[in-house]
C-alpha cells in the first residue's frame, strides 16, 4: 500500500513536468548512485513511513474499539429462555404465591432435591423476574387456571451467560454457578428446553437490578426530553443571538467583548456546565434534582455557543449581493434578514444545530453533577420527574460489578452509537440536499 | 412598520444580552462558591498542600474532622495524565495530518479524513468503557510479562485512552494549518531540489509552527477538562507521584465524587469541589487565549 501512494504522489509531483520532458521523471525514479543521495530518500521514505504508520495506528484503534463493543455486547440483544411445566393452581394464583409455582415445576423438572443450597441453586436457574410473567400470563388469559402449560421462562442472568458462552463454544467455566447447575443446564439444552431469543426485554424495560431484565428504554426516553428540552431553550437563543450580532450590531468594544465570550465558551470543559447547573439551578431556583428539565437546561448552555459559532459561519456564507438586491428592491433591515439571508442560511444553521445535539446526545458528566446518575425503573412521564440519559446508564452499568451487565453496557453503547450514526446522516442529509454553494 | 422593524431588533438584542448573562453567571456562580471555599480553607493551602482528603468526619469531635484540601496532588494527577495523553496525540495527530495533507492521494484522503473523525464524534463514556474492559487488563498483562507492576487504574491507561480520543482533534486543527500553507513554498523549496520530508520539516512545519503550538495548546485544554474517561479509567486516592504506572486522581475526577450523590451543599467537601471546578476553568481559559495569542501573533504573513 505504502508503494503505491509512492507511486501516486511522485506522479502527481512531476506531472506538470512530466508532459514537457519525460526524462526529469525517468532519472528521478532510478536508485540514486551517490551514497548521499541514498541516505536523503531513505529518509524521506522513512518519514513518509512513520505518517503511515500514525494513520494505522488511528484505524487500528477504531477498529478495535468497534470489535471490542460488538464482540462484548451483541449476546445482549438475545434472551436465554427455559421451557418448564406449569402448573397454574387457583389455590396458589389466589395467594399470588407465583414463586412457589415457579419452585414447583423446577422440581418436577429435576425431581429429586432435598439438600437446601441445591434447591436454591435450582430456583436460581430462572430469573427472579419470573413471577411476574406467570402473573402476566394469568391476567390475559385466566382460561389457563387449574391447567398444565410449558411456559419459556427468561433464565437468571449468570446462566444465560453460561449458555451463551457453551453455545459460542467458549466454554468458559465462571465461578458464579455451581456444577450442579451445569449439569442441569446441559441437560436443559440436551432436550431442547434452553433457546436463544431476540431480547425484546433491553428495548421495553428501563434499568434493573438483575441484569437479564435491565433495558435501555427508560433512558433513551430520558435522552429524548432532555434533548427536547435542549433545543426548545439553545435553537431559538443561539440563532437570535448569532442573527443580531451579525446582522444588527455595530462593531464596537461590547460586540467584540460578546465574540470573545461566546468563542470561550466554547471551549469551556463541560463539567463546569454541571457546576453551573448544580449551583444555579438547583440552588438558586431550586429546580427538581434529576430531572430532565434541568439535564436539558445545562446541556442547552453546552450548544449554545457552538449554535452560535455555526448560525453566524451560515450567515457569512450568504454573499451580500442577496442582502443588497433585497434592499433595492425595498425590503427592510428585518425583511432582508427574515425572507432572505436566514432562508439561504437555514440549510448551514440546522447543520450546524444537528451536530450540536449530536454532542448533546453523547455528554455525560454535566450531567452527573445534577444527578441525573439515578436508578430509573419507570420511563419518567413528565419533564421534572428523575430520568436519566443513554450516556449516563452506559457509566451506571459500566460501574456496575456484576458479570451480567458487561454485555448490557456494550450493548447500550450500540444503541447510543447507532443512534449518533443517525444524527450524523441526519446532518449529512441535510448538508447534501439543500446547501447552496455559491 | 418601524415600530415592528424596532421590536424585533429589540427582541433580538434581549437575546443576546440573554446568552451573553448566561455566559457571565458560569463565572459568578463558580466564583463565588469558590470564594466561599476559600473563607474557610486559606489560599495557601489549597495550591500548596500536598495532602488531599476531604473526607469529613461524621461527629465534629473527632480527630481530623474537618478534612484537609492540599491539591497539589490533584493537580500533579491531571498534568501527568495529560502529559501521556499528549504524548500519544501529538505524534499520532501530527503525523497523521502531515501524512493526509502532503503525501495522501485526494482518493485516499476523501475516505480517510472522514473515518479518523469517527473517532472525534464517539462520545467520552464509550472510551472510558474501552479503557476500563480492554485496554487495562492488557497493559496489566503486558507489565506483568515484563515484570513491572502496573496499577489497574494507572495513569498510563486513562492517559492512553485519552490520547487517542484527542487524536483527531489535534489531526484536524493541524491538517487545516499545515494546508494553509501557500503552496509556492513547498514548490520553492522541491525546486531547488529538496524532498518532499526536507521540505515538509525545514519550510512547511516552522510556517505553520504557531498554528500547531495553538493545536496542541488546544488538545491541553482539552485532556485537561476531559472527565468520563478519567473518572472511569483513573483513580480516586490523591497520590502524589509520576510514575505512570500508579493510580493518580485529577480534579475532574474529585469534581465528580464529590458532588455525586446527596449533600449539604455549605460543607467545605462539596465548596472544594467548586474551588477545583474554578481552577480548571481558569485553566482551560488560559491554555485558550494563549493558544489565539500565539496565532495572532506569530502568524507569518504571507501573499
Amino acid at each position: 500500500m505504502i508503494k503505491l501512494f509512492e507511486r501516486r504522489t511522485r506522479i502527481a509531483m512531476h506531472r506538470v513536468k512530466r508532459k514537457k520532458s519525460p526524462f526529469i521523471y525517468k532519472s528521478y525514479s532510478k536508485k540514486p548512485k551517490h551514497r548521499w543521495l541514498r541516505k536523503r530518500n531513505a529518509q524521506e521514505r522513512r518519514f513518509k513511513r512513520t505518517g503511515f504508520i500514525a494513520i494505522l495506528i488511528a484505524f487500528l484503534f477504531l477498529a478495535s474499539l468497534v470489535w471490542n463493543i460488538f464482540s462484548n455486547g451483541y449476546s445482549a440483544f438475545t434472551e436465554t429462555q427455559i421451557q418448564l411445566p406449569v402448573t397454574f393452581e387457583a389455590e396458589l394464583i389466589e395467594k399470588d404465591a407465583y414463586r412457589t409455582i415457579i419452585q414447583n415445576s423446577l422440581l418436577e423438572l429435576f425431581p429429586g432435591i432435598e439438600d437446601r443450597k441445591e434447591k436454591r441453586d435450582l430456583f436460581s436457574l430462572v430469573s427472579r423476574n419470573a413471577p411476574h410473567i406467570l402473573k402476566d400470563i394469568i391476567e390475559e388469559n385466566p382460561e389457563a387456571i387449574d391447567r398444565k402449560a410449558m411456559v419459556w421462562i427468561p433464565a437468571s442472568s449468570a446462566i444465560s451467560i453460561f449458555y451463551k458462552q457453551h453455545v459460542h463454544e467458549q466454554a468458559k467455566r465462571s465461578g458464579k454457578i455451581s456444577p450442579s447447575q451445569v449439569a442441569w443446564v446441559t441437560d436443559l439444552a440436551r432436550t431442547k428446553n434452553m433457546r436463544l431469543k431476540f431480547n425484546w426485554a433491553f428495548f421495553k424495560n428501563g434499568d434493573s437490578r438483575e441484569a437479564e431484565q435491565a433495558g435501555v428504554l427508560a433512558s433513551t426516553m430520558g435522552s429524548f426530553m432532555t434533548i427536547l428540552i435542549c433545543v426548545l431553550m439553545a435553537f431559538p437563543l443561539g440563532v437570535a443571538t448569532a442573527i443580531y450580532l451579525e446582522e444588527f450590531a455595530r462593531k464596537s468594544w461590547f460586540t467584540d467583548f460578546i465574540e470573545i465570550n461566546i468563542n470561550n465558551l466554547a471551549a469551556v470543559p463541560s463539567i463546569i456546565f454541571g457546576l453551573l447547573g448544580l449551583s444555579i439551578y438547583l440552588n438558586i431556583f431550586g429546580l427538581p434534582r434529576s430531572s430532565s428539565l434541568v439535564g436539558g437546561m445545562v446541556l442547552a448552555l453546552l450548544i449554545l455557543p457552538v449554535i452560535v459559532i455555526a448560525t453566524r459561519n451560515a450567515l457569512q456564507a450568504v454573499p451580500p449581493s442577496i442582502r443588497y438586491a433585497a434592499a433595492a428592491l425595498g425590503a427592510t433591515p428585518t425583511q432582508v434578514v427574515f425572507h432572505h439571508t436566514l432562508i439561504y442560511a437555514l440549510p448551514g444553521i440546522m447543520t450546524g444545530v444537528i451536530l450540536s445535539i449530536a454532542r448533546a446526545f453523547g455528554e455525560t458528566a454535566p450531567l452527573l453533577m445534577i444527578g441525573m446518575v439515578a436508578f430509573i425503573a419507570d420511563v419518567p412521564k413528565t419533564f421534572t420527574d428523575p430520568a436519566t440519559t443513554l450516556p449516563v446508564q452506559v457509566y451506571l452499568w459500566a460501574n456496575n460489578p456484576e458479570l451480567g451487565f458487561v454485555e448490557k453496557t456494550a450493548a447500550a453503547i450500540m444503541v447510543l452509537l447507532t443512534f449518533m450514526v443517525l444524527i450524523n446522516l441526519l446532518a449529512i442529509y441535510i448538508r447534501r440536499r439543500f446547501e447552496i454553494k455559491w | 412598520m418601524a415600530k415592528f422593524e424596532e421590536l424585533i431588533k429589540a427582541s433580538l438584542l434581549a437575546c443576546t444580552m440573554l446568552s451573553v448573562l448566561v455566559t457571565g453567571l458560569i463565572v459568578l456562580s463558580v466564583f463565588s462558591e469558590t470564594l466561599r471555599f476559600f473563607s474557610h480553607v486559606p489560599l495557601a493551602d489549597f495550591f500548596f498542600g500536598t495532602e488531599w482528603s476531604p473526607q469529613t468526619a461524621m461527629r465534629t469531635d473527632q480527630a481530623g474532622s474537618s478534612g484537609t484540601f492540599g491539591a497539589v496532588p490533584i493537580f500533579m494527577g491531571t498534568f501527568l495524565v495529560t502529559l501521556i495523553a499528549m504524548a500519544v496525540a501529538a505524534p499520532l495527530g501530527l503525523y497523521a495530518a502531515i501524512f493526509l495533507s502532503v503525501y495522501a492521494s485526494a482518493g485516499f484522503r476523501a475516505w480517510a479524513k472522514p473515518v479518523l473523525e469517527i473517532l472525534a464524534g464517539v462520545p467520552s463514556v464509550v472510551y472510558g468503557y474501552f479503557a476500563v474492559i480492554t485496554l487495562a487488563p492488557i497493559l496489566r498483562a503486558g507489565g506483568d510479562m515484563i515484570g513491572l507492576s502496573i496499577a489497574s487504574e494507572s495513569a498510563l491507561t486513562a492517559g492512553t485512552v485519552m490520547g487517542i480520543m484527542i487524536t483527531p482533534y489535534v489531526m484536524s486543527l493541524s491538517e487545516d494549518v499545515i494546508s494553509s500553507v501557500p503552496k509556492s513554498l513547498s514548490f520553492g523549496s522541491l525546486a531547488i531540489g529538496a524532498t518532499q520530508s526536507e521540505t515538509i520539516k525545514k519550510v512547511i512545519l516552522p510556517a505553520a509552527l504557531p498554528g500547531i503550538v495553538s493545536a496542541l495548546l488546544l488538545g491541553v485544554s482539552r485532556g485537561v477538562g476531559e472527565t468520563m474517561v478519567v473518572v472511569m479509567a483513573a483513580g480516586l486516592a490523591a497520590n502524589l507521584t509520576l510514575n505512570p504506572l500508579e493510580s493518580v486522581t485529577t480534579a475532574t475526577v474529585q469534581i465528580v465524587t464529590l458532588l455525586v450523590g446527596d449533600h449539604e451543599f455549605d460543607s467545605d467537601k462539596t465548596l472544594a469541589a467548586f474551588a477545583l471546578g474554578f481552577s480548571l476553568f481558569f485553566m482551560t481559559l488560559l491554555l485558550n487565549i494563549a493558544a489565539l495569542i500565539i496565532v495572532k501573533r506569530y502568524r507569518e504573513q504571507y501573499d
